[in-house]
């Protein structure tokens, strides 16, 4: 009797997949301790998975907000701070803030949305994870973390349903 | 759809659906694992051909690009064409033209996307890359016309003890913060959907530079529901935000002559006219991107098909018209007005020693794609496109020409009036676009050039459907 | 405040201080001697650009003489000879578009200046003005040995990649205006004047205070015969040109 060992079961088509996970859950194992890993983004839904939480919208929107900041610096208040008369326009010049503060708050937008990529996915990371090359090719790939239930059972299961291989899962150098 | 004229005889035997097949490349799935071998394949594969046009290439850019501009630097800008009154020459022509080339990468990856256009989907990087690289060669033209340019940095906002900033009044330094934020956006918008693809080339790479450089780029994706989750959501927003910027970034470049005084310049419409003047050359350069890679890099056949050709020369055909539509705008209201200054440098375009290129402009713009564009065939043939695609951007370069040095001579003093005449800015061109060559050579043999992860993604979408008799392409929202 | 210490300052303290310049150029008496070409060279230390690039439109002067005519040889018909400069524009086109700040308005003194040693070169101010008076420093011109004697101290010598355009002798306008306040009392008219002015043989060019109505310049401003060039684009030049016949 073998608990708490992670297994990977590998799948290489979007039904029977659901189908195990569906079984997984139905065997006792939470959804916490389940991760799908594939090359392609099937969406939770497709699996019956939770949908993930990400904060990437709200760090989109905190960097809008701090571009936003630098752009009326930029095109409000250091003009004010130090006045330099040209042409016969104001010290601070109506529609040029308009383009200034855009094109600040659009970059500080996308910025921290791809930075928000990196700090939610834990990129860059270079420590061996537990993965299997074939995911890349297309398969989809079942994690059982912390299984609770005897390792012969889900294996069982997962081979029964239509899985092209079950192993423990061990982290190795990608 | 596979209509009676358009099969040949050969193929007659083929079942509706068999032609269905053929012709979408998304109804034609293949294994995922042998569409990554492909991909890897056409990056690993290169031939004496490729390294004797990167050799050519490489002493261009040297001589042309480096050399030349050393020079430039050393002497200044007497040795480039410019004079009183045409102060911006080549080098800002240059500048527009790259980037009017760059818009085209993003409107197909971004506005294509957001209106689920599938049949972009094994060609987005491609016209990607066209975006990054064509930025470059932009930022190398507006440093290249530059007095001092080891002060360019006097330009960018930072803190210093005489307490100036840039100036803000000045569309230059909107094009600066406008430039800047494109790049950045369309690298990262570049980078993201390539991180599965660097994933996948990290797998199936054993050792040696090419495994360092994939394990590195792909930062140690897996493919677990959240990186696909934060993934697909910077996507998304992506997408939707990079196509304001990218129209920004145009109008912007636009009101540097917009705002200025100029007769001929200080038309309102510039902004959406070189908006679309942009996605015109650019829609060109893609269909020539295309059709090089497709002839000459390994399996590319199967990802671009002729279909694609088709969906691109559609779009081109449109663009054509909209900008016939906004050039006839602003001609024919400075025509009517009657500013004087203004009648003289359209007289002086039309009929001045260059007006030749100014009726060159209108043929290759208009009359060569709405000749040949129409036609779902002709659309189709590669080579045509290919040509349709290069006539479009030598007329759209014409047209940036008649609109900076051709426009700049003559003005309200006509005591200065005088023709421009190009020095370095010649080799200085020219090593641009070998360099954009270049960099895009290299960098379809380091990364995967066909995202792999989305064609098989539209493929799971598309199907066969019966609809009474007849068999129709259904896609579904996966999304 | 520093205004009742009589000594010169500037920057915003100056605001309320300075004087405000005008110049008027009488079309009719102007007989396109060029000496005003030649002064100003000589006085602002201004590049020789040879004869090539002269004829490329890369002629350095500060001050040209414009011609026109009618006609052909042998029915002729000459209009005045007009000189252009810098008009010192109050609503200068050239100014808004420096992206470095390197051309700003004195409003005090009512003139546009160019800040050389802020210049980047990206001749979007010479795109801009419409009087076409600006000059670029294409090239690091050559002056061979004495010439560089003959420069003058009070003036930069700028180098390539710099613009470049009339100051209306900001030089000799700050000397005066120096010399006036460490003796207590205003710039009289006709104490100094620019260079292209002082070397007119005809008095075509009228330099001074513009704001003082007495002056020279302000009542020869005010003349029926006085037009100023490109009015309707409503740069507001201070220059004044009297017209001929």
């Amino acid at each position: 009797m073998t608990y708490g060992k992670t297994l990977l079961a590998v799948f290489s088509d979007l039904d029977p997949a659901a189908d195990a996970i569906e079984h997984l859950r139905s065997l006792g194992v939470h959804d916490d301790c389940m991760n799908v890993i594939s090359g392609i983004p099937v969406t939770e839904a497709m699996l019956g998975r939770p949908s993930q939480w990400t904060n990437v919208p709200r760090l989109a929107g905190g960097g809008a907000v701090a571009g936003f900041i630098i752009g009326i610096f930029l095109a409000l208040i250091a003009p004010d701070m130090y006045q330099i008369q040209v042409g016969v326009q104001a010290y601070v010049p109506g529609p040029p803030s308009v383009v200034v503060i855009f094109e600040m708050t659009m970059l500080g937008m996308l910025l921290s949305t791809f930075l928000g990529v990196f700090l939610d996915s834990y990129f860059p990371s270079y420590r061996p994870m537990k993965y299997v090359t074939e995911v890349s090719d297309g398969k989809i790939a079942i994690l059982i973390e912390c299984p609770g239930v005897d390792e012969k059972i889900i294996t069982d299961a997962m081979m029964k349903l239509g899985a092209e291989s079950v192993r423990p899962a061990e982290a190795q150098h990608l | 759809m596979a209509s009676k004229e358009q099969t040949n005889p050969h193929e007659k035997h083929l079942s509706h659906e068999q032609q269905l097949r053929e012709k979408h490349l998304m109804l034609d799935p293949l294994p995922r694992g042998q569409m990554n071998d492909m991909v890897m394949e056409s990056m690993y594969t290169t031939s004496w051909k490729f390294w004797a046009v990167f050799a050519v290439l490489s002493a261009i850019v040297a001589y042309g690009l480096f050399y030349s501009w050393g020079k430039m630097i050393a002497e200044g800008l007497g040795i480039a064409g410019v004079n009183r009154p045409v102060y911006w020459g080549i080098f800002l022509v240059n500048t527009v033209f790259w980037i009017g080339i760059s818009h085209a990468g993003t409107f197909i990856s971004a506005i294509l996307r957001v209106f689920k256009a599938e049949f972009r989907r094994p060609f987005t990087r491609a016209a990607e890359l066209m975006t990054t690289f064509g930025l470059v060669q932009a930022g190398f033209s507006i440093f290249m016309h530059l007095g001092r340019v080891w002060l360019a940095y006097w330009l960018m906002p930072y803190p210093n003890q005489r307490g100036l900033w840039p100036n803000m009044h000045s569309p230059l330094s909107w094009d600066l913060l406008a430039i800047t934020t494109y790049l950045l956006s369309s690298t990262m918008y570049l980078f993201l959907p390539l991180i599965p693809d660097l994933a996948m080339a990290r797998d199936r790479t054993q050792d040696g530079w090419r495994k360092t450089f994939y394990k590195v780029l792909a930062l140690g994706f897996r493919g677990t529901e959240g990186e696909w989750t934060h993934l697909r959501n910077a996507m998304n927003i992506f997408a939707f935000a990079i196509i304001p910027v990218m129209f920004s970034v145009h109008t912007i470049v636009s009101w540097d002559f917009a705002a200025a005084t100029r007769p001929g310049w200080n038309s309102t419409i510039f902004g959406p006219y070189f908006v679309v003047g942009a996605l015109h050359s650019g829609m060109g350069a893609v269909a020539i991107v295309l059709v090089v890679v497709r002839g000459t890099m390994k399996n590319m056949k199967y990802f671009i098909r002729a279909e694609h050709f088709d969906g691109l020369g559609k779009l081109m055909l449109i663009v054509s018209m909209a900008w016939a539509y906004f050039f006839f705008n602003d001609y024919m209201v400075q025509w009517y007005g009657g500013d004087k200054w203004t009648k003289q440098l359209l007289h002086f375009h039309e009929s001045g020693p260059m007006g030749w290129m100014w009726f060159a402009m209108l043929i290759c713009n208009i009359v060569v794609p709405w000749l040949i564009l129409w036609n779902s065939k002709w659309r189709s043939t590669p080579w045509l496109i290919f040509v349709v695609g290069l006539i479009i951007n030598v007329g759209m370069w014409f047209e940036r020409y008649i609109i900076i040095p051709i426009s700049l001579t003559i003005n309200r003093m006509p005591f200065t009036w005088r023709m421009y005449h190009p020095g370095v800015e010649i080799p200085l061109g020219i090593g641009t676009l070998a360099f954009f060559i270049l960099l895009y050579m290299a960098a379809s043999r380091l990364i995967p050039l066909v995202p792999v992860w989305e064609v098989q993604e539209g493929q799971m979408a598309h199907s066969l459907k019966k609809f009474g008799r007849e068999t129709v392409v259904t896609v579904s929202e996966l999304e | 405040m520093a205004t009742n210490l009589k000594v010169p300052v500037y920057g915003n303290l100056a605001e309320e201080q300075a004087g405000k310049w005008g110049m008027t150029i009488d079309m009719d008496v102007c007989t396109g001697c060029q000496a005003c070409v030649a002064a100003c060279a000589m006085e602002n230390n201004i590049s020789f650009v040879g004869e090539v690039d002269s004829g490329y439109g890369r002629s350095m002067h500060w001050i040209r003489i414009e011609r026109f005519w009618e006609g052909t040889y042998p029915e002729v018909k000459m209009t005045s000879f007009q000189p252009m400069l810098c008009q010192q524009c109050g609503q200068a086109p050239c100014e808004p578009v420096c992206p470095a700040f390197a051309t700003v308005h004195s409003v005090a003194e009512s003139i546009n200046l160019q800040v050389y040693n802020r210049c980047v070169g990206t001749r979007y101010c010479a795109n801009n003005c419409p009087y076409q008076v600006r000059s670029f420093n294409w090239r690091d011109y050559v002056r061979p040995e004495p010439l560089p004697n003959q420069l003058n101290p009070d003036v930069t010598v700028r180098r390539r990649g710099v613009m470049e355009k009339c100051s209306f002798c900001i030089q000799r306008i700050h000397k005066a205006e120096d010399l006036a306040k460490s003796e207590s009392r205003e710039v009289r008219d006709g104490e100094f004047t620019t260079a292209c002015a002082q070397a007119c043989p005809a008095d075509a060019i009228v330099f001074g205070r513009i704001d003082n109505p007495d002056s020279l310049v302000s009542q020869l401003a005010s003349l029926d015969r006085g037009v100023k060039h490109l009015e309707e684009l409503g740069t507001l030049p201070i220059v004044t040109y009297l017209k001929g016949g």
